[in-house]
């Protein structure tokens, strides 16, 4: 039987197959999942901003760097080798518009772009991604096949 | 962030209040009885605000405003799909429900109601409190609550581990209902309850 874990916002989880990962409604935040198809393992964030900013007060699960970390550090507990991981990501939407105004920080695109910079960072490959736009998504990932369906309520349905 | 019961107590006050008078704009707007639930107060970690929003994914539509001045918050309107129809058409006198997804005169229909509700809950505020306060112009959203929201939550690049929502039902019409949702800045507190001496 496979069960599907659900990922909470500001918050990761690992996986082994026959699971599913998913995480719901994510808008300007992002759904990472790193995984290795080999071992058939995989972790999920839900990751919320950028940068902890060296601030180590609060949940460290919410920033794009804490959070990799974290979440690298339980795979290769688990026996995986980070050289072996591969990554894929969604989100980063810019879910609101002003009329008349520019948005000041666009939150979604700097959570895409330190997502990536993170990966890089590790060695990460992102096979990837379905990141902007003006829509919510919520995301599952399989972790037997490396699939990641991607939902939307007005743009519809895809597999990356 | 910590809040104690009474300042809790104060916020509910600010939420009936505010919430009261946009509940009366809108009731005035639809020519329709709108009642108000008593507010609830959440003060939750990020991890449990699914909790005070019920179903993530859910479709909802909504309506979201900046409140500008002394005390800066955000002001959402949140409400079903089948609401916001139930609401266009009593205000444009159509035979049919439209379809708010791509009907641009439906659309700026809602902006206006969310205009007129925050602009009283605004006013309801600045006069109890003495602080000035505005509102932005409105922005629609129609999507997943869950993405509304944290994308709300989340524009100025920062959050806490605690988010403080003032959240109000209201309910009118056939089938109408909706929240009313106050957040305010963390720094806002001290101006908004200063009224109330605590």
């Amino acid at each position: 039987m496979s069960n599907t874990i659900i990922v909470g916002m500001a918050d990761y989880k690992i996986g082994r197959t026959p699971d599913k990962l998913m995480t719901a409604g994510l808008g300007s935040c992002i759904g990472v999942c790193i995984y290795d198809l080999h071992e058939g393992a995989a972790g999920l964030a839900h990751i919320m901003l950028p940068s902890s900013n060296g601030n180590h007060a609060g949940n460290p699960a919410k920033y794009a760097d804490t959070c990799l970390e974290m979440m690298l550090e339980d795979l290769c507990k688990l026996g995986l080798r980070k050289s072996r991981l591969k990554a894929k990501m969604a989100g980063g939407a810019q879910m609101f518009s002003f009329k008349g105004r520019t948005p000041q920080l666009k939150i979604g695109e700097r959570n895409a772009e330190a997502v990536e910079r993170e990966l890089k960072k590790h060695g990460i490959p992102l096979l990837a991604a379905d990141v902007g736009g003006t829509f919510g998504r919520t995301i599952n990932f399989d972790i037997k096949t490396g699939e990641l369906h991607i939902r939307t309520i007005n743009h519809g349905e895809k597999v990356i | 962030m910590k809040i104690s019961a009474m300042r809790l107590e104060a916020l509910k006050e600010i939420g009936n209040i505010g919430t009261g008078n946009a509940a009366t704009s809108l009731s005035a707007l639809l020519q329709t009885r709108v009642s108000m639930e008593v507010p609830k107060v959440w003060l939750v970690s990020i991890e449990e605000l699914e909790k005070a929003l019920g179903e993530l994914e859910a479709i909802r539509v909504a309506l979201y405003l900046k409140v500008e001045g002394e005390a800066p918050g955000k002001a959402v309107f949140v409400f079903p799909p089948s609401s916001a129809e139930a609401i266009v058409q009593t205000l444009l006198r159509t035979p049919d429900p439209p379809d708010i997804f791509t009907n641009e005169l439906a659309q700026s229909a809602l902006q206006e109601v969310g205009n007129i509700m925050v602009s009283s809950f605004v006013v309801a505020l600045s006069q109890f409190s003495g602080v000035r306060l505005q509102p932005s112009v409105p922005a629609l959203g129609i999507d997943m609550v869950g993405a509304m929201i944290d994308s709300i939550l989340l524009e100025e690049g920062e959050i806490d581990d605690n988010v403080l929502i003032i959240d109000t039902k209201l309910s009118g019409l056939e089938g109408v209902q909706g929240s009313f949702l106050y957040i305010p800045e963390s720094g806002s507190l001290d101006k908004l309850l200063g009224v109330f001496g605590i």
